[in-house]
């Protein structure tokens, strides 16, 4: 297991790496001049210096380089150009709205998907089965900012139970701030859940096929019992692994659903620096949220690991 | 009364060609502690027998005909009813030892299952029980820890640990399907002894399915052979081995590799195989009158009105052939 | 033995015809490459034609779909969207295959370090999805439809790397590649006459996922306005705009949403009947 455990962290800090030096060469050494970027077309000079001064832009790349990865490791995120204010501050603020957010949709579509998915195969070639596969197939297909749109539109515009956007804060209970995230994590959630809800019901077929499942029944299990008791536990492994690869996916749609219901989270606050071009923000955020799913898939990895022992077990194979 | 009294068994199963039959009037009958084997090629309808036993056929699976386990018709008990049974009372074992078993759960969960669910043992004593299981069957500790998981065994220990969680709760029948065929040739004895020993000890009925000719006359008191879902020959096993009165029976020893070497003495080298012509019918698509007839050399009109039902040939020893082989095999 | 009688009868019934999934998601398909072939020479109403007085007009007779807020007929606006939603997601899967397949296929050939340095990349480029890069692309360049491809082209490298890796690993050490090495065949050569054959099904399959998902990804990206930028119709824009008119117009939200449903939809279908066509081939070659 160690072996395992000690490759997965290696690869998980060389690909932070990599990704960091990305970024750099795209938002800082492509563009030429990010002072430039910065500031627009219509710049005079003296600002532009000023400018390259402040960014400490004298400095060859290379330093520039090592001197931001060091401050982002040492939690130093830098200065927001457009708001003065340390990006770290910026970014403590608006996670407070994106994490819930995420987390909720996390739970909601498995809450819905995996249930389904199972059930599904429980009743397979069956009425029930179809009309779960129809919906799954809807629910990939219907792109999420449209679903809240429309839930906008039927919960905030015609029933006005919900609000149509906006976050009702934290300091205002919590109530109000789940309020305005209900709406938010269901358009996030719901087309998650509909790739789950299949992956789950095809895993299922699948590990209701084996041998050991055959085996339980031999042994007088019912056929809930061989399915909760064996299959389950087994076919969940492959939907784990899933649910990680779609994280990179989730946190898209987290950017979308946010400006959908103008949110203040990360995604809004990387559409307003990229409006304002206030490169360190961009910078930043790109990074932090492409560690955000390296380090989720190495969760993920732990999780797999954990649950099949053919991967932690030692030795021993005969 | 036999321990189990299969009568007229009959299972169909619609497919998309048509209704396979898949058995039609199986008849045999198994008393306690008796070892019995059920011999055939692969698809004659031997394991689908097992199946039906145990109830685990598919559900779209058609039967009639009775299945009378100590009196009760198992194919008319409710699936509580069969699950109580299952494991119990009739324990199966099956071909492939290596996807047996859960990969997931250590065996010693495993064997305590059966313990658990039928006998409702505490944890503790369940473990105990299980650690005594492998113990039986040739695992001991410490190196066979209950702990362990299934891919750190190999395809014979694997095989020991489903004997295991088969004798778990003392059951009266012990259905073996194919249990040696995944196996090296010298498991395949260690395992088949570790099967002889058990039943001999604990009195279990043994039905031993197989296409081996070798496991049967080492393994069985009694053997049915079977040949397109019917039975064509059975009786005890010395008198069949002796005296095989239907021709495919005794096609079948001739295509045996054990026949060659029995039949040693012959003056012309190596003996060849002998293989049967032709092909077993379809399932969907089964001749009229017997099913061998058009692979026999014996066949005649007759062969073709109707099934032949099972004469005589010998002490409790009937062949369903109107052209039996009568007489003693050549040595 | 019997239960394979069962099985086979399925298989055989997917492939003659009662393909369900394939003749819906092709004819989709088909009406959506249509619409976007029609609209180059011809459209109801010029998708440029500003008219004011006649904005946010009902669905009728003479605009079945009604106008926006600037009075443009919707329904021209959806068929040229289908255009451009075609050629992004198009161009972008011709990006990510041509890429990724000759990456993949040369990692499963090398094997050794060049295999992982190519998986290593590629679990780098899945922590980059189609908007996180778009959002770089855009942030130094300014938006644009080119973004756009570029940024979805990008994410699908790794997953035809990916695939055409997992496809052909098995293949490369097959006899008749060893007895065409052993003939002094160049990799490339090996590549296109023996291996390319063999998992061009699958990579298919796979690319018609991707052109689905491209679609869906231009859509997100230019409702946030990084793809195509305006007067160039698209169906994300539509719906952002349809946003701005939510409560005096909601019908605006319904049609573009429903183009982008109906498209992907079309597509996966597409690419599960086809799956459901090659699969059983597959693997009677193999």
């Amino acid at each position: 297991m160690t072996t395992f455990l000690w490759r997965r962290l290696v690869a998980l800090f060389l690909t932070t790496l990599a990704a960091t030096l990305v970024v750099f060469l795209v938002l800082e050494v492509l563009p030429g001049d990010p002072a430039a970027v910065m500031l627009g077309v219509g710049a005079r000079e003296d600002t532009l210096a000023a400018l390259r001064h402040e960014l400490g832009l004298d400095l060859p790349p290379v330093q520039r380089y090592f001197i931001w990865v060091g401050n982002l490791f040492l939690g130093d995120f830098g200065k927001s150009y457009t708001y003065g204010v340390p990006v770290s501050e910026l970014i403590g603020d608006r996670v407070m709205v994106s994490v819930p957010l995420a987390l909720f949709a996390i739970v909601l579509s498995t809450a819905l998907a995996i249930p389904l998915g199972v059930f599904a195969a429980t009743r397979h070639g069956r009425g029930a089965d179809a009309a779960i596969m129809a919906f799954s197939q809807i629910g990939v297909a219907v792109p999420n900012f449209w679903l809240g749109l429309l839930l906008i539109l039927l919960f905030a515009v015609k029933l006005a139970w919900l609000p149509a956007g906006g976050f009702g804060g934290w300091d205002n209970g919590a109530w109000a701030g789940v309020r305005s995230l209900i709406l938010p994590a269901v358009a996030l959630a719901l087309p998650q859940a509909a790739i789950l809800a299949r992956v789950t019901r095809s895993s299922v077929l699948e590990t209701l096929k084996e041998d050991y499942v055959r085996t339980a029944r031999a042994k007088g299990l019912s056929r809930e019992a061989a399915l909760w008791r064996h299959a389950l536990r087994n076919a969940l492994i492959p939907v784990v692994t899933i649910m990680g690869l779609q994280f990179s996916f989730l946190l898209a749609g987290t950017i979308i659903i946010e400006n959908v219901f103008t949110l203040p989270g990360i995604g809004r606050l990387i559409f307003q620096a990229i409006a304002q071009r206030d490169l360190i923000v961009v910078k930043d955020l790109v990074v932090l949220l492409a560690m955000t799913v390296i380090v989720v898939n190495f969760i993920v990895d732990l999780a797999y690991a954990a649950l099949d022992p053919r991967l932690s077990g030692g030795g021993d194979e005969p | 009364m036999p321990l189990l009294d299969i009568a007229d068994l009959t299972l169909r199963i619609p497919t998309v060609e048509g209704t396979a039959e898949i058995l039609n009037d199986v008849s045999f009958a198994l008393n306690r502690g008796e070892s019995i084997g059920l011999v055939g090629e692969s698809g004659c309808g031997k394991s689908m027998t097992a199946l039906a036993a145990m109830g685990l056929l598919p559900e779209s699976a058609q039967t009639r005909g009775a299945i009378r386990f100590d009196g009760q018709d198992l194919l008319r008990t409710d699936e509580a009813g069969l699950c109580a049974i299952r494991g119990r009372r009739i324990a199966m074992i099956f071909q492939e030892p290596m996807t047996a078993l859960n990969p997931v759960m250590c065996i010693g969960a495993q064997i305590a299952e059966g313990l658990r669910l039928h006998l409702r043992l505490g944890p503790g004593e369940a473990e105990d029980r299980a650690r005594r299981l492998l113990d039986r069957v040739g695992l001991p500790a410490p190196r066979f820890s209950p702990q362990l998981y299934p891919h750190q065994l190999s395809g014979g220990q694997r095989q020991r640990v489903v004997i295991a969680m088969a004798l778990a709760c003392d059951p009266d029948i012990l259905i073996a399907d194919e249990p040696t065929t995944a196996l090296d040739v010298t498991i395949q004895a260690q395992i088949l002894d570790l099967i002889a020993s058990i039943t001999a000890e604990t009195g279990m009925a043994l039905i031993m399915i197989t296409h081996d000719l070798g496991i049967v006359a080492e393994t069985t008191e009694r053997m049915l052979v079977m040949y397109a879902g019917r039975i064509v020959e059975q009786g005890p096993t010395a008198e069949v081995f002796a005296r095989m009165a239907h021709p495919y029976t005794r096609g079948l020893f001739a295509a045996s590799p054990h026949a060659a070497v029995v039949s040693v003495g012959s003056t012309e080298g190596r003996v060849r195989l002998a293989a049967i012509p032709g092909q077993v019918p379809d399932p969907v698509h089964r001749p009229a009158g017997c099913v061998f007839a058009d692979r026999c050399a014996r066949q005649t009109e007759a062969c073709r009105a109707e099934v032949p039902a099972a004469m005589t040939v010998g002490p409790d020893h009937t062949a369903a052939c109107i052209h039996p082989v009568l007489g003693e095999v050549p040595a | 033995m019997s239960l394979d009688i069962l099985r086979e009868g399925r298989a055989k019934r997917r492939i003659g015809g009662r393909n369900r999934n394939l003749w819906i998601g092709g004819a989709v398909t088909l009406v959506l490459v249509l619409t976007a072939l029609i609209s180059l020479v011809w459209t109801p109403y010029p998708v440029a034609g500003i008219d004011i007085p006649g904005k946010l007009a009902t669905p009728s007779w003479t605009h079945p779909f009604g106008t926006d807020h600037f009075g443009r007929d919707v329904f021209s606006m959806i068929m040229v969207g289908a255009r451009n939603s075609i050629v992004v997601a198009f161009v972008a899967v011709g990006i990510g295959a041509g890429l990724g397949i000759p990456l993949g296929l040369l990692a499963a050939a090398r094997r050794g370090w060049v295999d992982e340095t190519v998986m290593r990349f590629n679990d780098f480029a899945f922590a980059f999805p189609a908007l996180l890069s778009a959002v770089m692309i855009t942030a130094i360049a300014g938006p644009g439809a080119v973004n756009a491809i570029i940024a979805i082209g990008i994410f699908n490298v790794p997953v035809f790397a990916r695939l055409a890796r997992g496809a052909s690993m098995s293949l490369w050490k097959r006899e008749y590649v060893l007895a065409a090495r052993v003939a002094a065949k160049g990799d490339v050569a090996i590549a296109i006459e023996h291996i390319l054959p063999n998992i061009a099904g699958v990579l298919i399959v796979q690319a018609t996922i991707q052109f689905a998902l491209g679609i869906l990804a231009e859509a997100g990206l230019s409702y946030l306005g990084l793809g195509a930028q305006p007067p160039q119709p698209s169906w994300g824009k539509m719906l952002n705009d349809a946003q701005t008119y939510i409560y005096l117009a909601p019908r605006l939200a319904i049609f573009p949403g429903m183009a982008i449903t109906l498209a992907v939809l079309g597509l996966n279908l597409l690419g599960d009947g086809l799956r459901d066509l090659l699969d059983p081939r597959l693997r009677r070659e193999r």
